[in-house]
C-alpha cells in the first residue's frame, strides 16, 4: 500500500477521532456553568449557619447541589427546591454502586450529599477524612433519644431514620402460624431445614447493619456461631432483598430475615406472608445524610441536611416515599399506621461495625459458599 | 521512520484501543501493585493477594464455576451454532426466516433478561412446576450441567453469526469436484467445508467462550436460587462491596484477562493451521437449495427448537408482564396491560431513557464501526509488528466485566487535570459513549475480521495495480463483499449497547436517565411486572429500528 494511501486513511481515522474528541469536550462545556438556587429566599440556609464553626455565607456556591443517595429520588428533589429554593440534582443507585461510586471518585469528588442507609460505610468515609467535620444543623435538637446515640463526636453525619434490616417473615402457606419462628436463634431450628433465606451483607446495603448487630452484640466468635448454626440448616444467601422476596413468593423459601420495607411491600400486595418483629430487636439500618468535606456548594448542601432533619420533610418520607416504613429521626413524625406498634429496633455501635466490616464481610463469602 | 509512517493505521488504532479499553483496565489492575495511585498518594500494594485466589474458599470456587461455565457452553454452544447456521445455509424451508430473527433476538437481549427468564420458568413454583407440573425442570437447570445448557442456549448466537458471515460465500467448484471424484455428502463438508469454515467457527467458539467467562448476568439472576458465583460475580462483589476493593477487582479481572490471553492462544494456533481466505473470482454467493421432503420436518424442528430457545427466556417475561401479582397464578382475574400502560403515562421516563440509550447506542455503534473497520483491515492486510497486541485488546472489552470497565473510565476520566482541558468527561453523557465503544468494538471486530479473512489481499492488489485509491478500494471491492458482516456489526453493537446495564450504573450523570438505568431500578424496587412490561415494550422497539435498519441496507446491497 503506497504511502500516500495510508495518509488518506489516517486523515479518516484522525478525523474521527477529533470529531469524537470535540464533541466530547463541547458536551463537557456546560459543566458547572448552571448555578442556580435562591440562597436568599431560604430561611433554612441563614439558619442553619448559626451552628457553623465558619462563616458559610461569605462562601458562595459554585454549582448545583448534587446529592447520592438509595432512596427516595422520586419525591425528595422537588420537596426540597420548594422548601429552599436551592435545586438539586440527584444521583440514584443501590448503596453499594453509590458506595463505589464514591470510593471511585475519591481524587476528585462529584458529590456534595450523601444520604443513604449504609451508616458503618459513612462512618468508614468520616475516618478516611471525607466527610465535612464539626457542623451541625440548627435543628438537631429535634432528633429523637433513639437517633441521638447515632450522631458522631465531630458530626460527620446526621440519622434521618432507620429501619428493620431484617425482620422475620413466614409465607402462611407453607409454616403454620403456631410453628413460625419468633427468635433469631430458631433459623437454626432443625423444622426450618433449608427453608431459610435472606440477603447476603456482601451485596444488599441493609444487610450488613443485619449481620453486624449479630457480632457486635455476641462477639465475633459468638456471630460466627450463630450463623454457621443458620448456614448449616442449608440457609439460602441471595444478593438482594428483592431476590429473597422473590424466592418467598415462588416458594423456595418459606421463612426469611427480610428487610421491613421489602416485607409490607409484599403484604400489601396480598402475597402470602406475616411480618414478626422478635421480642429481642430487629437490627436496623440508619439512614445517615453527610457533607463532602471539600464541597462546592456549602450553603445548599448544610440547607439539605437542615431540611432533612425537618419533622414536616420526614413525615412526607412516611407518607409518599417509596422506603415509607421507617422509624423517623426527630419527634413530631408519625410512622405508618400498619407498621407494628411493637417494633424494636437494635443497631451495632457505628465505628465498631465500620471497623469490622471488611472481616465479618469476607468471613460470611466464604462460608456461604461451602 | 518511514516503517512509522507505514504502519500510521496500525498505529492509530492501537492508540484508539490503548484509549478506549486497555487503559481503563490497567488503571483497576494497577490497584493491585498501587493502590491509592488515583487519588494522589503512592503507596505499595500488597502483591500477595494475588495468590489469593488459590486460597479463598469463594474466589477458588468462582474460578473453578467459571472455568466449567465457559468450557461447558463454548463446547455445546459451538455445535449448536455450527450445526444450526450450515442447516440454514444449506436448505431453504419455512420458518427459516424466524430463525434468524430469534438468533438477533437472542443477541441483542441482554443476559440477565434472558436468565431472568429462565428462573421465572424453572424456580420452585415457577412457570414449569406451576403450570405445568413439571417438578424436574427445577432439578435440572439449578445444577451445573444446567446452566450450561441454559448458557448454551443463550450463548450460541455468537457461533451461528460468525458461521453464516462465513458461509455467505461458497467454493461450488471445489465441491463439485469432490463429487467428480465420488466424494459423499459427507466427506464433503469434512474435507472441503468444514477447514473453509474453521476460522469462522474458532472465532465463534472465541467468542463464545469470552462472552461466557464474563457474563454477569446469569451468576446474578441465578443466585436468586442456586448460589454459582462465577469470577465476575466476585469482581462484582468486591467492587459493590463496602469498604470497596478495587485491589481484590483488580486481581479478580487479571486472571480473567489471564484466561482470555490462553483462549486466544489457542486460536492463534488454530487458525496458523488453515488458510484463511478463500474468496476467488469463482465464489459465488451461497443461496439455500429448497429442502423438498425434509422441509416440513425442518419447520417443525426450527419451531419447537424456538419455543425453547426464545420462549422459554422471552416467554416468562411476557407472563409476567401480564400479571397482576406473581404470586396470583396465571387466571384471568389475575391478567393485566396496566404495566404497560404505566409505560407511556407515567412521567415518561422509560421514553427519556429510551431516547438517551438509543442516541448513545447509535454513536457507539457508528464510531465503532469506524474502529472497527480500522482495527479488521489492519488486522487482515497490514504487517504491523504488533497486530496480535491489537487483536487481544480488541476483545478484551468482551471479557472484562462492564463494572471494571466503568470504574477504570471513572480513574482515567475523573482526573483534574483534565478539567481545564474540556476533558473531564466522568460526570457527562459522553463517557457513556466512550464506554459503549469500548463494548462495541469486540463484537465489531470479530465480525469484521471473520468476514475480511475470506477477501484475499490480491483482489485489493489488482485495485490498486489498476489506480485505485484506498477509498474505492473499500468502497467498490472489500465493502461489498463484506457488507453484510458491516451491517450486521453495526446493529449488533447498535443492539447490544442499549442493554449494558453494568457500565450505565457506574457511570451516568445526574439527570440523565438511560434504558437500562431505569429497567433495573425497577426490578429492584420489586416492580417486576413494570420491568418486564419495560423490557418486551423496548426490545421491541429495538427490534423494529433493526429490522428497518437492516432492511433499507440489505435492499442497497441487492442492487449492487
Amino acid at each position: 500500500m503506497s504511502s500516500f494511501i495510508k495518509n488518506k486513511v489516517n486523515v479518516l481515522m484522525i478525523a474521527a477521532v477529533t470529531l469524537l474528541v470535540s464533541a466530547c469536550g463541547n458536551g463537557n462545556a456546560n459543566t458547572g456553568s448552571n448555578v442556580s438556587g435562591n440562597p436568599a429566599a431560604s430561611a433554612a440556609a441563614t439558619a442553619q449557619t448559626s451552628a457553623s464553626p465558619e462563616p458559610t455565607m461569605e462562601t458562595k456556591d459554585e454549582g448545583v447541589l448534587t446529592v447520592y443517595l438509595n432512596d427516595f429520588d422520586g419525591i425528595i428533589a422537588p420537596l426540597f427546591e420548594e422548601a429552599t429554593g436551592y435545586k438539586v440534582e440527584l444521583v440514584v443507585g443501590n448503596g453499594a454502586e453509590i458506595m463505589s461510586r464514591v470510593e471511585a471518585e475519591k481524587g476528585n469528588p462529584h458529590w456534595d450529599v450523601l444520604w443513604m442507609d449504609a451508616m458503618p460505610s459513612i462512618h468508614g468515609l468520616g475516618e478516611a477524612g471525607q466527610l465535612m467535620e464539626n457542623w451541625a444543623p440548627d435543628n438537631i435538637g429535634n432528633l429523637t433519644d433513639f437517633a441521638k446515640g447515632f450522631v458522631p463526636d465531630n458530626n460527620w453525619y446526621v440519622p434521618t431514620g432507620a429501619h428493620a434490616a431484617g425482620v422475620i417473615v413466614y409465607n402462611t402457606d407453607k409454616v403454620k402460624a403456631e410453628d413460625a419462628p419468633r427468635t433469631w436463634a430458631d433459623f437454626s431450628d432443625a423444622k426450618y431445614s433449608k427453608m431459610a433465606g435472606m440477603a447476603d451483607p456482601a451485596v444488599a446495603a441493609p444487610a450488613y447493619p443485619f449481620v453486624s448487630w449479630f457480632f457486635g452484640d455476641k462477639g465475633m466468635e459468638g456471630g460466627q456461631a450463630l450463623f454457621q448454626g443458620w448456614m448449616d440448616n442449608g440457609l439460602k444467601v441471595y444478593p438482594k432483598n428483592p431476590n429473597v422476596v422473590s424466592a418467598l413468593t415462588s416458594g423456595e423459601i418459606s421463612i426469611a430475615a427480610l428487610q421491613e420495607s421489602n416485607a409490607y411491600a409484599m403484604k400489601n400486595k396480598n402475597e402470602p406472608i406475616e411480618i414478626i418483629w422478635p421480642e429481642e430487636g430487629a437490627p436496623a439500618s440508619v439512614r445517615v445524610a453527610a457533607i463532602q468535606k471539600d464541597t462546592k456548594n456549602p450553603n445548599a448542601a448544610k440547607a439539605f441536611i437542615t431540611f432533612l432533619l425537618d419533622p414536616a420533610t420526614q413525615q412526607a418520607l412516611i407518607d409518599d416515599g417509596d422506603e415509607s416504613y421507617f422509624q423517623p429521626s426527630v419527634q413530631g413524625v408519625n410512622v405508618k399506621p400498619d407498621r407494628a406498634q411493637n417494633a424494636k429496633l437494635v443497631a451495632a455501635e457505628a465505628s465498631w461495625a465500620s471497623e469490622h466490616e471488611a472481616a465479618i464481610k469476607q468471613w460470611f463469602a466464604d462460608q456461604a459458599v461451602k | 521512520m518511514r516503517t512509522l509512517l507505514r504502519d500510521r493505521l496500525g498505529w492509530s488504532v492501537s492508540f484508539l484501543l490503548i484509549l478506549l479499553v486497555l487503559l481503563p483496565l490497567a488503571a483497576v489492575m494497577i490497584q493491585v501493585l498501587l493502590p491509592g495511585v488515583f487519588f494522589g498518594h503512592l503507596k505499595l500494594g500488597d502483591w500477595k493477594l494475588l495468590l489469593e485466589l488459590f486460597h479463598r474458599p469463594l474466589w477458588q470456587k468462582s474460578l473453578e464455576n467459571s472455568l466449567l461455565l465457559g468450557f461447558g457452553t463454548t463446547i455445546f454452544a459451538t455445535m449448536l451454532g455450527t450445526v444450526l447456521a450450515s442447516v440454514r445455509a444449506s436448505w431453504s424451508f419455512p420458518t427459516a426466516k424466524l430463525l434468524d430473527a430469534s438468533v438477533w433476538l437472542l443477541f441483542i437481549t441482554p443476559s440477565f433478561i434472558l436468565a431472568q427468564g429462565w428462573v421465572l420458568f424453572s424456580a420452585g413454583e415457577g412457570i414449569a412446576a406451576g403450570l405445568f407440573g413439571w417438578g424436574f425442570v427445577k432439578d435440572f437447570i439449578f445444577q451445573p450441567i444446567g446452566l450450561i445448557f441454559m448458557m448454551t442456549l443463550s450463548k450460541f448466537p455468537f457461533a451461528y453469526l460468525s458461521v453464516q458471515a462465513a458461509l455467505e460465500w461458497k467454493m461450488d467448484q471445489l465441491s463439485y469436484a469432490a463429487r467428480l471424484c465420488g466424494a459423499s455428502r459427507w466427506t464433503m463438508w469434512r474435507t472441503i467445508q468444514a477447514p473453509l469454515l474453521l476460522p469462522a467457527i474458532v472465532a465463534g467458539a472465541s467468542l463464545v467462550f469470552m462472552d461466557t467467562i464474563g457474563d454477569f448476568g446469569l451468576p446474578a439472576s441465578i443466585a436468586a436460587v442456586y448460589r454459582f458465583p462465577t469470577l465476575p460475580y466476585s469482581i462484582y462483589s468486591a467492587i459493590y462491596t463496602s469498604p470497596i476493593r478495587f485491589d481484590m477487582a483488580g486481581v479478580l479481572s487479571f486472571y480473567l484477562v489471564l484466561l482470555i490471553g490462553l483462549a486466544m492462544l489457542v486460536q492463534f494456533y488454530a487458525l496458523r493451521r488453515s488458510r484463511f481466505d478463500f474468496l476467488t473470482g469463482s465464489a459465488t454467493r451461497s443461496v439455500p437449495r429448497p429442502a423438498g421432503k425434509l422441509r416440513y420436518a425442518l419447520a417443525a424442528l426450527n419451531i419447537g427448537f424456538l419455543f425453547i430457545v426464545i420462549g422459554i427466556p422471552i416467554g416468562s417475561n411476557v407472563v409476567i408482564s401480564l400479571l397482576k401479582t406473581q404470586g396470583g397464578g396465571f387466571k384471568l382475574s389475575n391478567l393485566t396491560f396496566d404495566h404497560y400502560v404505566m409505560l407511556f403515562s407515567s412521567v415518561g421516563n422509560l421514553m427519556e431513557g429510551l431516547w438517551n440509550s438509543l442516541l448513545i447506542a447509535g454513536s457507539a455503534a457508528l464510531f465503532g464501526l469506524i474502529i472497527g473497520i480500522g482495527v479488521a483491515f489492519v488486522l487482515t492486510y497490514s504487517n504491523f509488528r504488533y497486530k496480535r497486541g491489537i487483536e487481544m485488546i480488541s476483545i478484551l472489552s468482551l471479557a472484562v466485566p462492564g463494572v471494571v470497565l466503568g470504574i477504570g473510565y471513572i480513574f482515567i476520566w475523573n482526573q483534574k487535570w483534565l478539567e481545564p482541558l474540556g476533558l473531564l468527561l466522568y460526570g457527562t453523557p459522553w463517557i457513556l459513549v466512550l464506554a459503549a465503544i469500548a463494548g462495541a468494538i469486540p463484537v465489531i471486530t470479530r465480525l469484521l475480521t471473520g468476514a475480511m479473512a475470506k477477501v484475499p489481499a490480491n483482489l485489493l492488489a489488482a485495485a490498486q495495480l489498476q489506480g485505485d485509491g484506498l477509498g474505492r478500494r473499500m468502497r467498490y471491492i472489500l465493502f461489498p463483499l463484506v457488507q453484510s458482516a458491516l451491517v450486521s456489526a453495526g446493529l449488533a453493537a447498535f443492539g447490544a449497547g442499549i442493554f449494558d446495564l453494568a457500565v450505565n450504573t457506574i457511570l451516568f450523570p445526574p439527570k440523565f436517565e438511560t434504558l437500562p438505568v431505569t429497567i433495573n431500578k425497577a426490578f429492584e424496587d420489586l416492580d417486576f411486572g413494570y420491568a418486564s412490561a419495560a423490557t418486551i415494550a423496548s426490545s421491541l422497539i429495538v427490534i423494529a429500528l433493526i429490522w428497518i435498519a437492516e432492511r433499507l441496507l440489505r435492499r442497497k446491497e441487492a442492487k449492487l
